[in-house]
């Protein structure tokens, strides 16, 4: 039996939900503009540049070897693996992992990726919980246990209310992850007011792997190169062009470009 | 004399057409932007800093170094430690010849941020003015075990083997070029061109080969036509090929020349329009 329906005064959407939205919205815009202030350099290094590029290339064989001759391929793959002085399987870089505490601009950029993230997200988070604290804001739309009645429904002393009725704060919460493809759309791919983004990539590891991963990089593209066959794309082409007759449809027709305009 | 009155907002998108096409119409260039930069600098806004760029490396183009050190100057003033003003500056003096002033420059320039591509560049290109093409090789094959992704410095490479007639290593980096832009059917037709210089049975079919390609790629290269048909006939006409090779070369080069009549015929269908 379906429990009774609350009714929300019409007021809270006008007051709460909407504010919320607008709130969380303006302060990842504006969170996006201080982190293109604050973003330092990232100085490369001639290596780096250098071994990124050798990767691009590595690649670009794999993918279009089958452009060139079959001579000109195995030059190139022999050149990449070969057992005693192939590039990829004998150059090994200086492995220097990068901790927070070693090099100093991490640790700056840390902080700063704190400040601008973290911290905003507290605060604001705080602010909501005490100025919109005591209602109900809205239903989520698929029931839940109770055990997220104390998470979602602070401030809201009611011991047999539904879990499904949250407070304002998990409401703004539900929208600093909601709104990642708005900023998306908005502020353009790799923006700075992506948190989830962010968060992902403290987790996976140090945020500018490339020493460590520079050798594996080498040893994937090796593996990779050594399955790859040259498959001429040029074996028939002949006959495939012959096949029809050319398509000469507008040449010749374009006027020499005379004068400024 | 037509008196057109062209509006401000036209020769602006026309130079920044230029500009992204990579245009290297350097007389228009000086032209439109000169009258640009002294009728309407103020609407330009922030524009006008890259369009004194493209005018000052147009303007050198052209010999006009007053027009040249008028951009610099203003460069200079807004961008005063810039190391892309001091790339400009350097080719300032490239244009008027002073290459040992100019290396000094880039070499400046390098000593701050060694990864950067502009000023390595610009060294081997005066190297080249100077005519040292040996030199300019090896610094070019130097720079590229470094970049190896460059597809300029590639063609640029390409072209100096050319010219010392080292048509295999020419032709390497070509394939470099194909193998980065499997579309571009100008890169198969030079491929093609080169191999059909260097000769010998197997070049030749290679070159017949890629000649193709590029046809494949663009049905209206009218090169690579004239060049397959050639191919063929080489390979047809030498007396080390079986019979079934030659029929089978015979009938490619009947085939183009067939396209090659029609292609005239469309031609003079459209002189007669």
């Amino acid at each position: 039996m379906a429990e009774p329906e609350l009714l929300l005064d019409s007021n809270i959407r006008l007051w709460v939900v909407l504010p919320i939205v607008f709130i969380t919205f303006l302060v990842g815009v504006i969170r996006h503009y201080v982190s293109i202030l604050l973003q330092s350099d990232k100085k490369l290094t001639l290596e780096q540049v250098s071994d990124s590029q050798v990767l691009i290339r590595s690649r670009i064989l794999r993918e279009n070897g089958k452009y060139i001759p079959k001579q000109s391929f195995l030059m190139r793959k022999f050149y990449f693996n070969n057992q005693e002085d192939g590039f990829l399987k004998n150059t090994k870089r200086k492995v220097v992992p990068p901790s927070p505490m070693t090099d100093p601009s991490m640790l700056t950029d840390m902080m700063k990726g704190n400040v601008t993230n973290v911290l905003p997200m507290i605060l604001i988070g705080g602010w909501i919980n005490w100025t919109f604290s005591g209602f109900v804001t809205t239903k989520v739309p698929f029931p839940l246990t109770l055990r997220f009645k104390p998470m979602l429904q602070q401030g809201i002393e009611l011991l047999s209310l539904d879990a499904s009725w949250v407070s304002s704060a998990s409401w703004y919460f539900l929208n600093v992850f909601g709104l990642r493809s708005m900023y998306s759309l908005i502020l353009g791919q790799d923006n700075g007011a992506d948190q989830s983004r962010i968060m992902q990539e403290q987790m996976s590891g140090a945020a500018m792997a490339m020493p460590a991963d520079t050798n594996k990089a080498f040893k994937a593209e090796w593996e990779a190169l050594e399955l790859t066959d040259h498959q001429w794309a040029l074996e028939n082409i002949e006959e495939e062009l012959m096949s029809r007759e050319l398509d000469l449809d507008g040449m010749f027709s374009q006027e020499l470009p005379t004068g400024i305009f | 004399l037509n008196v057109l009155i062209i509006v401000f907002t036209e020769m602006r998108d026309k130079l920044r057409k230029w500009r992204e096409d990579n245009h290297r119409n350097s007389e228009q260039i000086v032209d439109v932007g000169e009258e640009l930069i002294n009728e309407h600098a103020s609407k330009l806004g922030d524009d006008i800093w890259i369009i004194y760029e493209q005018v000052m490396i147009a303007a050198l183009d052209c010999s006009r170094d007053d027009l040249a050190w008028t951009c610099l100057q203003e460069l200079k003033r807004q961008f005063p430690g810039s190391q892309r003003v001091k790339r400009l500056a350097g080719m300032r003096l490239e244009a008027l010849e002073k290459y040992e002033d100019a290396s000094k420059q880039y070499d400046s320039i390098l000593q701050d941020d060694p990864t950067n591509t502009a000023a390595r560049k610009r060294k081997i290109s005066i190297l080249k003015a100077q005519g040292k093409s040996a030199e300019a090789i090896r610094e070019l094959n130097e720079y590229l075990e470094q970049f190896v992704g460059d597809q300029e410095a590639w063609h640029e490479l390409s072209e100096l083997y050319i010219n010392e007639h080292d048509y295999g290593k020419a032709a390497f980096c070509l394939e470099e070029l194909m193998m980065t832009n499997p579309h571009n059917h100008l890169y198969c037709e030079q491929y093609a061109e080169v191999k059909y210089t260097q000769g010998g049975l197997e070049n030749l079919e290679l070159s017949r080969k890629y000649f193709a390609q590029a046809l494949k790629l663009n049905n209206r290269n009218m090169r690579a036509l004239f060049g397959l048909y050639m191919s063929a006939s080489h390979i047809a006409a030498s007396p080390k090929v079986n019979a079934t090779v030659k029929k089978a070369n015979v009938k490619y080069a009947t085939w183009a020349t067939n396209q090659i009549n029609r292609a005239y015929q469309v031609s003079y269908a459209r002189c007669l329009l």
